[in-house]
């Protein structure tokens, strides 16, 4: 696929078109990490507490591990994809032969392998000046489910975005609003974003498990952590592999329906 | 002869939200919200044949937008039949898009924070445009709207006029077989226009390409084209040679009179309209059946060194017909 290899490269180049943006963006990024470093360091300093089940080093674990996989999943070029919609730029592509889902799965993939580069540079400087006490997982089938489940959290959240971002065909000036909600409430609160989701009542968890939410960060994260394996890593990897599947067919259907009312606005 | 497109019966409905002025009735629609059917199209018909270069006029939201953006596959048409190549462009099929393009004068597709030739590379590989083929095209309609010197430059830094001929590479460099272009000169300084029209003619001619335009630009229509489609709330009113435009639509009858002596102007005008004076020449405005009649009286009653009974401007027409004036003829 030539024609993706080329979104990739312009895309690419796109991330560096405001340099000092950049820079300050990646600034922002390592400042944070120093920041919950030492907070969570103080918390669990002296004695070996276990708050929740983390101990030192798997809190600590899961707060950067947090960081990255945010930044991986949760960071997609197509938040962009609502306001196009919304404003008729979907039109540009509409009349290339170039599919439109794959055009900026691409892009997103361009833009994380960017992420990946830096966030790999900035750990491993991190390292050196902290020397934290880091959990690294070597089981081997722990570190492969960490890896599937969170291909398969990419994908699902990549869907569900646009999913949402299929709402302005029928109602065009909610572009912003139904981003918002879905990734800001939805996907913060249920993926474990913003805390461990263990810490919920079981009740809360075990439906929270049926849906999507719990699998585009708790999930991977647990995995790699080694908190979930064997039976446990099984089923959550079938179940987040179903939903992306019925997200994936959702999304095309509704697609499909979008582009038939669709206006092609802005002249 | 092979009809490129075909257009038969084509209606298209739009489907919107009313809204009021005002917070509380703005409040009120987002409950309770209004639907509207709009009739953008109320079944047209036409086709167009290989290699014509047609232009498509009318007043604003006469429906001339929506036809082009159904032919090239973005609307999903409510009703009747159309098809592009012997393609149905709803299915957008890669091999229908690869052979055509639309250019809208105000979309773009160029990469804001890029160099265009940054963008043209990545359309290479979209339309799979073959190595030698990409370089030819690329230095033909580089050098053709005059843009060397602009490929290399952020496309943030260009004048509108710089960046428009740079869109129009971008559409072009795959060679389509059909056109559509939507008010490509709209926005542009005189020198601009002239280029991408010059442009145009030539690509016409030279590809071959099937070209459908809408313009407001009066220079765009009479310049370019020799068939026109006249469009107004979403019917046809007119299609064929734009000569014939006049023939249909000109109302009155231009007579311009060389008078041997002076005369008084005023009584003029119980027999025509004056439209311009430049003693001893004056144009009058006469209605169409009774010019003849007109000019005998003239000829009577007036020292008369020369008459001509002349047709309105085209211009004149093509004019009326942007103020949405003209009326179906029976």
């Amino acid at each position: 696929m030539k024609k993706y290899l080329s979104v990739f490269k312009i895309s690419f180049q796109q991330e560096f078109a405001y340099r000092v943006n950049f820079i300050m963006w990646r600034i922002r990024n390592v400042l944070q990490l120093f920041l919950v470093f030492f907070l969570w360091d103080t918390v669990f300093s002296g004695q070996d507490k276990v708050i929740f089940g983390y101990d030192k080093a798997r809190i600590l674990t899961y707060v950067f591990g947090l960081l990255i996989i945010r930044a991986f999943v949760l960071s997609a070029r197509a938040v962009d994809v609502a306001g196009e919609v919304a404003n008729g730029d979907l039109s540009n592509y509409l009349i290339k032969p170039v599919s439109y889902f794959k055009y900026w799965l691409t892009r997103d993939l361009s833009s994380k392998a960017l992420n990946l580069i830096f966030a790999a540079f900035e750990t491993a400087v991190l390292f050196i000046i902290l020397k934290p006490p880091f959990f690294i997982q070597t089981n081997i089938i722990s570190l492969t489910g960490f890896f599937v489940s969170t291909a398969l959290a990419m994908f699902i959240y990549f869907t569900i975005l646009f999913i949402s971002s299929a709402i302005p065909f029928w109602i065009p000036e909610v572009a912003w609003g139904a981003q918002f909600l879905t990734t800001a409430i939805f996907i913060e609160f249920l993926s474990g974003a913003v805390f461990p989701l263990d810490i919920l009542p079981q009740v809360f968890q075990n439906i929270l498990n049926l849906t999507p939410f719990p699998y585009m960060i708790f999930f991977p994260l647990e995995v790699y952590l080694g908190k979930i394996a064997g039976l446990d890593l099984l089923k959550g990897v079938v179940i987040s592999f179903i939903w992306a599947i019925i997200l994936w067919i959702g999304m095309n259907s509704l697609w499909k329906k979008g582009l038939k009312v669709y206006q092609s606005q802005g002249r | 002869m092979d009809k490129t497109i075909i257009v038969d019966h084509l209606v298209k409905n739009f489907e919107i939200t009313k809204r009021e002025k005002g917070l509380i009735s703005g409040i009120s629609t987002l409950f309770s919200p209004q639907k509207k059917i709009v009739r953008a199209l109320k079944g047209i018909s036409f086709s167009i044949e290989q290699g014509e270069l047609v232009g498509f006029i009318g007043p604003n939201g006469a429906g001339k937008t929506t036809t082009l953006k159904i032919l090239s596959g973005l609307l999903f048409p409510t009703e009747g039949f159309t098809q592009v190549m012997g393609f149905d462009p709803w299915e957008r099929n890669p091999e229908f898009l690869k052979q055509i393009s639309l250019v809208m004068g105000q979309k773009n597709q160029l990469w804001w924070d890029l160099p265009a030739i940054e963008t043209f590379e990545l359309n290479k590989a979209i339309y799979e445009i073959p190595e030698k083929k990409y370089k030819d095209s690329l230095q033909e309609l580089v050098s053709l709207l005059e843009v060397e010197n602009l490929l290399n430059i952020q496309v943030r830094r260009l004048s509108l006029g710089q960046r428009m001929r740079l869109e129009l590479v971008a559409s072009l460099l795959h060679q389509p077989k059909v056109m559509f272009l939507d008010e490509p000169t709209i926005g542009l300084d005189i020198i601009a226009q002239k280029k991408i029209r010059d442009f145009m003619s030539d690509f016409n001619r030279k590809n071959g390409a099937t070209i459908l335009l809408t313009s407001h630009n009066m220079d765009d229509v009479s310049q370019l084209a020799k068939r026109v489609i006249v469009i107004d709330k979403g019917q046809i009113l007119f299609d064929g040679k734009i000569a014939e435009l006049v023939n249909s639509f000109a109302k009155n009858k231009m007579i311009k009179i060389y008078f041997s002596k002076e005369i008084d102007i005023k009584k003029l005008e119980s027999i025509g309209k004056i439209k311009k004076i430049d003693m001893p020449e004056v144009t009058l405005s006469v209605p169409r059946e009774t010019s003849t009649l007109a000019a005998a009286e003239l000829l009577q009653n007036y020292p008369i060194a020369d008459l001509n009974i002349e047709e309105e401007p085209i211009e004149d027409v093509i004019r009326r017909v942007f103020k949405g004036e003209l009326k179906a003829k029976k």
